[in-house]
């Protein structure tokens, strides 16, 4: 049977664009949320801790500039 | 919690990068299908996650939501490897129509905590869909032994030893454990997202 290589790099392809589209819905509406926090004053939660936003978190590393 | 999920974050990472060398680099060329038996070691993982669709609200809610991302990446997988291998995208076997109709299921309990604004009245309802939902489940496990289908047997959650090569089985494994950790942390990030969401819109 041939390899079909193109059919492996289309499967690990779309499966790369679905989970990295996911992580990235997670960051934005992440930082919909600070933004909105930051709006309210914190009047309904305490502010986000130092360096929260800006973390190390994988998942906040990649946001648009 | 935040660094539990920022923890689980870095452990996918690095499980899906171990995933991909052994896929590619150590899993040898599978002697009947050829290469295109690679998309196994992300096409396996991506179904095993729809599992874990229960508990308290908000984890039943970050569960289906992601449960629903990886099933359409099984399902896509699928559809790209049957191609090659059976000659065909899509046939209505058993194993297939009942993903897919718990596929739709998941779908319609998203659709439904999104119509309704209240959100006890959204919990309740939803529940409600994720006991139908969770009772697809084992028949979409034992599909394949109930009717006569295309789509293999399990090759991994069967009695007895499995038929596979001891490789294919290592990269097979690394890559669930990554998909695994990955599913953790997308739960662990959008159950603290949703908790947010509540706090701020309150």
């Amino acid at each position: 049977m041939p390899d079909n290589w193109s059919f492996v790099f289309a499967a690990y392809g779309l499966a790369a664009l679905v989970l990295g589209g996911y992580w990235r819905r997670l960051a934005r509406r992440e930082r919909e949320l600070a933004t909105r926090e930051r709006g309210s004053g914190g009047a309904r939660r305490a502010p986000a801790r130092r360096g929260e936003s800006g973390s190390a978190d994988p998942a906040t590393m990649t946001r648009p500039s | 919690m935040k660094r539990l999920q920022r923890a689980l974050g870095w452990l996918a990472v690095a499980g899906l990068a171990a995933g991909l060398v052994m896929a590619f680099g150590v899993a040898p060329r599978e002697a009947t299908q050829g290469n295109v038996q690679r998309i196994m070691y992300l096409h396996v993982p991506a179904i095993y996650l729809w599992r874990r669709a229960a508990g308290a609200d908000r984890l039943a809610h970050a569960s289906a939501e992601v449960g629903v991302v990886f099933t359409s990446i099984n399902i896509a997988t699928g559809a790209i490897w049957g191609k090659p291998t059976w000659g065909a995208w899509w046939t209505w076997d058993a194993r297939l129509t009942s993903v897919s109709i718990m596929f739709v299921i998941y779908l319609a309990y998203l659709l439904l905590r999104a119509m309704i604004e209240d959100r006890e009245r959204a919990a309740r309802f939803a529940a409600v869909l994720g006991i139908i939902a969770a009772l697809d489940i084992p028949l979409v496990h034992f599909s394949v032994y109930w009717w006569r289908t295309l789509h293999q047997p399990p090759t991994l959650l069967r009695p007895g030893s499995t038929p596979m090569d001891a490789m294919l089985v290592a990269a097979l494994t690394i890559n669930l454990i990554a998909f695994t950790l990955l599913s953790a942390y997308f739960v662990a990030k959008r159950v603290r997202l949703l908790k947010r969401e509540q706090e701020v819109l309150a």
